[in-house]
């Protein structure tokens, strides 16, 4: 710093400002210390662009030394790449207007003011060149600038569109997504109404009010209300907005914008699209709806058909809900609240007990109840019901029954109907078979009848003659007392059959029970020209059975087996009837014709009731004849000959059998 | 009723029949046959001398009516009276056409039987 003066006077010695009276040794070197003291860096260039004079601050930052004094600026190193810098000399020289220009020294900016220094003369000797260092002042723009471009990088991938409008929400700026998703240009669209957008989609007064507020809040109580947790704008959901992409749905929200030192209010608007999410939403509403619709629709529907109502009870609480069919089923309007006493009124009064057994095993968390009850309904009708309920525990860990009830009364009625029609039918069978068969006990009882009369009269008429024919009129005798044994016989075989109502278990001898019902056949047999070859075997064993009910069985496979021979007119009627002891000590009969047969499939509906291939039967012969011989433990069954006709086969165990089978 | 006296053939599957019908004919003079069936008739020697025909009308085989027929067929002029334990079978149409002479229902009364073959009798006088 010793030699610090020398040098001032050194850098400014060479600077001769035109005569000035101020340019006293004393006051100059007061001038320069004051120059030197300013940390601006000052050049002065004399008029023939030659460097005059510098400051210690040029010397410090621009780097200028005493060997530049002399020089013109494009020769010094400092100003190497400050083109034009004598050229604004020149001009500032030239016309004595002050003017700026922006240079660089090496890796710091400046701005530079030339000023002209006018003479006496009043033209322009130098001009001063003052540098104020912008370096920092530029970094800080450039980075400002890099910054908004990184943010408009971001903005722009942002999917939602996003835009700034001003106080008279205009748009001011947007992201890309915002121009193409309402397909106008950044210059077209500057300055427009936000509510022009989308076919004025977005012109509703729920926008209009929450936007212009959100951009006329003016204190910052306002501000941070509409800024603050988002309760300030209520999102608005805007629906068929016709955009670039088409029709859209958003969500629109915003937020105020405020900058320090801008007194103009902003809000930045965002435009959440949710088409697709709504779209997605909507379809699988529709789908769940759909499912759960036509779900429910099969469940009411299978309820209705099944006539099964549903429900659940909460045995800590007795809440119960009903499916519709069981309000159906009870006879209740559907909706009614079910409770259990509700629920005891209509049930059967003899049914109460078992129902409250019921209650008591859930009670104790039975897992499965099934039980059958009855109704007592308002009009004395009874309904049959069968429930069954299974324990499941709620979410709340609850127990709770879920049940299902169907409403079998008609099973029930049907099923005591057909019973009662089966006993009725097997009933009518038999008087069909008497009714059928009166004609063969006619003829059979007429037969003796017609033999006794026409003997007797022929015993008188031997009588009468002279001598009287002794020997003829005893034979004639003979013959009507065994034509009488015949007709007794028939009447007691017809007792057998028809004056007991009861079943007796008795030993039977299989072939007696057959020859007697041969008997009784036989001349129906004949009338239908129907050839009977009976082959009785000799060493059967004893059965235990019913006689008349066998005979029915027997009665009824020979008429079938005559019936089914009726159309046949080609070959002999012929009508097998064979006894044999079958293994496991078993008795078969077989009966076999050679009618028109019967198509293999339809064998073993043969012997379902109502079953026939007749147009005049009722299909109930073969179906009763089945049960009888079930009932006798026995089996009952039909073959197709190898050659034409049928064979229908029964077996009865020989064993003595305690019981019979209860009828069913 | 000179010469040989009128044969009357008896044809019913039923042996009663057959045994006591002769025997109360022969009675009365007339000289009479029995046989089982139809065809046992038809193949007998007395088909062509019967004046009259006792006939059952249901039987195994060949019937009653069958027989009628085949008798037509042979334009054998044999005045029949049916004989038939079904009483619903004396009206059918095949009885009372005309070509029978007469239906006995068993049983029968020895009045109605020699009414019967009196009328067949004299049936087949008056048939030209």
């Amino acid at each position: 710093m010793t030699e610090r003066p020398a040098t001032f006077r050194a850098r400014w010695n060479g600077l001769q400002l035109g005569g000035s009276g101020a340019t006293t040794h004393g006051f100059t070197t007061d001038l320069t210390s004051i120059l030197d003291s300013v940390e601006v860096p000052i050049v002065v260039v004399r008029r023939d662009l030659t460097v005059a004079a510098f400051n210690q601050a040029a010397e410090d930052a621009l780097g200028l030394c005493l060997p530049d004094i002399g020089q013109r600026p494009r020769d010094i190193s400092a100003f190497a790449g400050s083109a034009g810098l004598e050229e604004s000399c020149t001009e500032v020289i030239t016309r004595g207007v002050e003017s700026r220009i922006d240079v660089r020294a090496d890796a710091a900016w400046f701005v530079v003011r030339i000023s002209p220094s006018t003479s006496a003369s009043d033209h322009v000797a130098a001009v001063v060149l003052t540098f104020t260092d912008v370096t920092a002042f530029r970094a800080a723009v450039d980075q400002a600038i890099y910054e908004r471009e990184c943010t408009k990088a971001i903005l722009n991938t942002v999917a939602d569109p996003l835009v700034v409008v001003d106080a008279d929400q205009r748009a001011q700026s947007g992201n890309r997504s915002f121009y193409t998703m309402f397909g106008v240009s950044p210059d077209q669209w500057r300055r427009t109404s936000l509510y022009e957008l989308g076919n004025r989609a977005f012109d509703c007064a729920p926008l209009r009010t929450q936007l212009q507020a959100a951009v006329a809040a003016l204190s910052l109580e306002q501000l941070r209300d509409l800024r603050g947790g988002g309760h300030g704008f209520r999102p608005v959901e805007v629906d068929h907005v016709v955009t670039a992409k088409g029709e859209r749905t958003f969500i629109v929200d915003s937020r105020p914008l405020s900058f320090p030192g801008h007194t103009e209010r902003r809000a930045l608007v965002r435009f959440h699209d949710i088409t697709a999410r709504k779209q997605a939403q909507a379809a699988k509403d529709m789908r769940s709806e759909e499912e759960l619709r036509r779900s429910e629709a099969f469940l009411a529907e299978g309820q209705r058909l099944s006539s099964t109502g549903s429900f659940s009870w909460k045995v800590a609480t007795d809440a119960i809900t009903w499916s519709e069919q069981l309000y159906r089923i009870y006879e209740i309007d559907i909706g009614v609240p079910v409770t259990l006493d509700a629920l005891r009124a209509r049930v059967h009064p003899d049914d109460l007990g078992l129902l409250e057994n019921v209650f008591q095993q859930a009670g104790h968390g039975a897992n499965d109840l099934e039980w059958q009850y009855r109704l007592l309904m308002p009009d004395r009708s009874i309904k049959f019901l069968h429930a069954v309920a299974h324990a499941t525990r709620g979410q709340d860990g609850q127990l709770e029954y879920l049940a299902a009830v169907q409403d079998v009364t008609g099973r029930r009625v049907s099923e005591e109907a057909l019973a009662k029609a089966r006993s009725k039918l097997a009933n009518v069978a038999r008087v069909t078979s008497l009714g059928v068969l009166t004609a063969s006990i006619a003829h059979e009882i007429n037969q003796p009848l017609s033999g006794i009369i026409t003997n007797a009269s022929t015993c008188l008429r031997m009588l009468d003659t002279n001598p009287p024919n002794l020997t003829g009129a005893r034979e004639t005798a003979r013959r009507t007392i065994r034509d009488g044994i015949r007709g007794s016989d028939v009447i007691t075989r017809l007792r057998a059959v028809f004056s007991r109502e009861e079943y007796t278990l008795e030993p039977l001898d299989l072939n007696d029970v057959t020859r007697e019902v041969i008997a009784l056949t036989l001349s129906d047999l004949h009338r239908n020209r129907v050839a009977l070859q009976s082959d009785l075997a000799e060493d059967l064993p004893t059965i235990t059975g019913d006689r008349v009910q066998l005979q029915q069985v027997i009665l009824n496979l020979l008429r079938n087996a005559s019936d089914a021979m009726a159309d046949v007119h080609d070959r002999r009627r012929q009508l097998v009837v064979t006894t044999e002891r079958d293994e496991d000590d078993q008795v078969r009969l077989r009966v076999r014709d050679t009618g028109v047969g019967v198509d293999p499939e339809n064998l073993n509906n043969l012997l379902e009731a109502f079953y026939t291939t007749k147009s005049d039967g009722m299909g109930l012969g073969l179906s009763i004849s089945r049960s009888i011989i079930e009932r006798h433990h026995g089996r009952l069954w039909a073959d197709s000959n190898d050659g034409p006709g049928t064979t229908f086969s029964f077996s009865i165990p020989s064993r003595p059998t305690a019981s019979l089978t209860q009828p069913r | 009723m000179t010469g040989r006296p009128s044969l009357v053939s008896v044809v019913d599957d039923d042996e009663s029949v057959r045994e006591s019908l002769p025997d109360l004919l022969r009675q009365w003079g007339f000289a009479a046959e029995a046989f089982s069936s139809a065809e046992a008739f038809l193949a007998s020697e007395v088909l062509g001398e019967t004046s009259c025909l006792l006939l059952d009308i249901v039987m195994p085989g060949m019937s009653g009516p069958d027989l009628q027929q085949e008798l037509t067929r042979q334009r054998r002029k044999i005045p029949i009276v049916f004989i038939t334990g079904h009483r619903e079978m004396s009206r059918s149409p095949l009885l009372v056409d005309g070509s029978a002479a007469g239906c006995l229902v068993k049983p029968f009364s020895e009045a109605a039987l020699f009414d019967a073959v009196s009328a067949a009798l004299r049936w087949q006088i008056l048939d030209p």
